[in-house]
């Protein structure tokens, strides 16, 4: 009985929650938040998660936003609350479905079509300059059935990251550029003990960082045009995942990293052996190759030259209570001067137009800077998370060679479409 | 000689007649009282914070939830669902199998090692430590550490490259997944069980034992015939919660599998954690609960049914 009564815990007290969510009122109303004479006044209270990495730094960033804007709207209380990034959707949504939600959230793409129907569209909040200035790629990668659905903080890349020192193991001088080139020195690397690439193929890691850049090199999409059903068992799904299966038959992806998701030290990522990826960016390899040894590739082509990049935004949410002054917050500390502090800080990248090249004199960001317009965020669909729990377990028995490419994703696809509906 | 000693005592109660016992059963009812009172905080916390949101569960899977608010009446759609659902057969198709090979391994492990442990003899504080030392390891520091042990250049690969075989990491073959998470799950477990049965061991009446030892009955026939009678009760207990935790396991397949690979590994509960935390569906987490709720019944019934008649 004591399984039966824990078995149903989580679903229990989701519903528990959601009870308590429903009787609370949520709606902060257009003007809460303002003053008697028109001043924003009450708290604020703001989610984030570890994006800079030294604590104290990202603390210290935060202290100074929030001097600096309580400077301004001295009757505003802002709370800034650093969570893990472990367990945030858990987090986050018994947050909200309880009614105990932050006002304000750190959210990226896919997360925002998820919560969608819990987020306070900002177009209202932002200043018609602050719109102006947002790049246009990064507009589009928010904007959900015609509304902003959160102020854009940061944008990153994955670009291909090599080492060096695997290339002057086998003598080579030049990078892969293309699939093609990636298998052409394979065979050179495998002899040396250095695998080609690496793949994380649990279900837990998303696919926006694993396959679906080689979907999208290959000409494909995740989804149809119109987002009613998935489009990634087309010829160019089949070609991507029949490359990854010719790197694993070969020999020259790490095997464990197929069926695990060990930590990094214990991968051969850290053991130099692996000669590039577009998994981990500079900041997870440096301590184990040392600077000198990183060199920075543009993704991979093969139909066409696309990587993963995400964009990090702030969003309110629609239980705020104080949404003038989360408005206000949102576009005060996504505004140029604090995004250049915090993406320079945090080595991330600019979402604004006015803030320029940031990493000019810096070979290995300056190098990632210039591959941003190479990348996409990935889908921006509701359904975008269960279709990733679908496919990545076939594309693991493609690999393991349970099924041929066509049939795990014709699978996947079956399955995913059922879903959608 | 007991019922002498206890006769004085007795006595005045009886001189005492009908007032005295009157007043006796006023204290009775009074004293049934107080415990209930000591015993109410914890009833109602039982109400509030297990038996509520179980219900609650149970009432959920009848709706279609959003994390905005929204509750729309599904009736039964989520358990159609599941039942037409290929990756919820999958996922108990590895719940059971689970199930069915980590419980008696863990019952056997534990009756092996209770037995091991249960004479006196120098340092058997020590090896009784030991032995319950991986039930109070966190299960994820264990599971990280076992995910190297079974991995491509982990020892368990490495031996069996020594004996011919392929080295393959366990965790990346659907056949030996199962088994590498049933021995790391037995690793962390067995400690307990070992508890329980030394316990019941202590109750085993060591005048049988020496009798039939003196009746010239061997080891196998004196533990068959007078230990494992005695240790029945335990075993039933056992029994229950090995099977308990093993339709719960999940903990162990986060760490070091994620439910693969290509879902070999993964379990009834892993799904209601996807589905209610990673696909906010909790409508159809809860359907999940449910039937995870009837199913454990089931087998606590029918154990109860062949195993704790007698206890």
């Amino acid at each position: 009985m004591r399984l039966a009564t824990k078995s149903l815990v989580a679903a229990g007290a989701a519903c528990t929650v959601l009870l308590a969510g429903c009787s609370s009122s949520s709606d902060g109303g257009g003007s809460a938040g303002g003053g008697e004479d028109g001043a924003l006044s009450g708290e604020v209270t703001m989610w984030i998660y570890p994006i800079i990495a030294d604590e104290a730094a990202h603390t210290g960033f935060w202290d100074a936003q929030v001097a600096a804007f309580t400077e301004e709207n001295p009757d505003v209380d802002v709370t800034v609350q650093v969570y893990p990034w472990a367990g945030r959707d858990e987090s986050l949504t018994t947050a909200i479905a309880s009614g105990t939600g932050p006002d304000v959230v750190y959210l990226i793409p896919d997360q925002l079509a998820t919560y969608q129907s819990s987020i306070e569209p900002v177009d209202d909040y932002l200043s018609a300059e602050h719109v102006a200035d947002i790049l246009p790629n990064v507009a589009d990668s928010i904007t959900v059935d015609g509304q902003m659905l959160g102020s854009p903080l940061l944008t990153s890349s994955n670009p291909l990251v090599c080492d060096k020192a695997a290339f002057d193991a086998i003598g080579a001088t030049e990078y892969p550029a293309t699939w093609d080139d990636l298998l052409d020195l394979a065979p050179d690397l495998a002899e040396q003990g250095i695998y080609a690439t690496n793949y994380w193929g649990s279900p837990e890691v998303t696919l926006n960082m694993t396959f679906y850049p080689l979907l999208w090199q290959a000409g494909g999409d995740v989804f149809s045009e119109d987002g009613t059903s998935v489009a990634f068992n087309s010829d160019a799904g089949v070609e991507a995942l029949e490359f990854l299966v010719e790197l694993n038959e070969g020999g020259y992806l790490e095997p464990d990293l197929i069926t695990t998701t060990p930590s990094i030290e214990q991968t051969a990522l850290a053991q130099n052996k692996v000669a590039c990826t577009w998994q981990s960016g500079p900041a997870d390899v440096e301590s184990y190759w040392g600077e000198e040894n990183i060199v920075i590739q543009p993704p991979l082509t093969q139909e066409e030259t696309v990587g993963y990049g995400t964009v990090g935004s702030l969003s309110m949410l629609k239980g705020s209570e104080n949404k003038a002054a989360a408005g206000a917050w949102i576009d005060f500390v996504t505004s140029a001067d604090p995004v250049t502090e915090f993406v320079t800080t945090a080595k991330m990248f600019s979402p604004l137009s006015s803030t320029g090249e940031l990493y000019a004199d810096d070979p290995v960001y300056g190098a990632i800077e210039q591959t941003i317009p190479d990348t996409t965020v990935g889908p921006v669909n509701e359904h975008a998370r269960e279709v990733m729990g679908v496919l990545a377990p076939e594309i693991q028995a493609a690999l393991l060679g349970q099924k041929s490419a066509q049939e795990a994703l014709d699978d996947a696809a079956a399955s995913a479409d059922a879903m959608l509906g | 000689m007991t019922s002498a000693l206890h006769e004085p005592a007795a006595a005045p109660a009886r001189r005492g007649g009908p007032a005295r016992a009157g007043r006796r059963s006023v204290m009775a009812r009074w004293d049934a009282r107080i415990g209930l009172l000591f015993a109410l905080p914890t009833f109602l916390l039982f109400l509030a914070f297990r038996f509520g949101p179980a219900i609650a569960g149970v009432g959920l899977s009848f709706f279609d939830y959003d994390i905005s608010g929204t509750l729309e009446w599904e009736g039964l759609a989520n358990f159609e669902r599941m039942v037409g659902d290929p990756v919820f057969w999958q996922a108990l198709r590895v719940t059971v199998l689970y199930t069915v090979l980590a419980v008696p391994l863990s019952l056997g492990m534990s009756l092996v090692m209770a037995l091991a442990v249960r004479r006196r003899f120098r340092g058997v504080g020590f090896f009784r430590s030991v032995f319950f030392l991986p039930v109070i390891t966190s299960l994820v520091l264990a599971g990280t550490v076992f995910v190297w042990v079974f991995s491509t250049d982990g020892p368990v690969s490495t031996i069996s490259q020594w004996l011919g075989g392929s080295g393959q990491s366990w965790l990346s073959s659907s056949l030996l997944v199962v088994p590498a998470l049933v021995l790391v799950g037995v690793w962390s477990r067995f400690g307990y069980g070992m508890l329980i049965l030394l316990a019941g061991l202590q109750e085993v009446p060591r005048e049988l034992e020496e009798a039939a030892l003196t009746d010239g009955a061997g080891p196998w026939a004196r533990f068959r015939h007078i230990v494992l009678p005695h240790l029945k009760p335990s075993l039933f207990f056992l029994a229950v919660i090995e099977t308990t935790a093993s339709f719960q396991v999940f903990d162990l397949i986060f760490v070091m599998t994620q439910g693969g690979p290509a879902r070999g590994s993964y379990t009834l509960v892993y799904m209601l954690y996807d589905q209610g935390f990673k696909y906010v569906d909790y409508g159809y987490a809860a359907a999940i609960g449910v039937a995870l709720f009837a199913m454990t019944l089931v087998v606590a019934v029918i154990q109860r049914r062949f195993l704790g008649r007698e206890s």
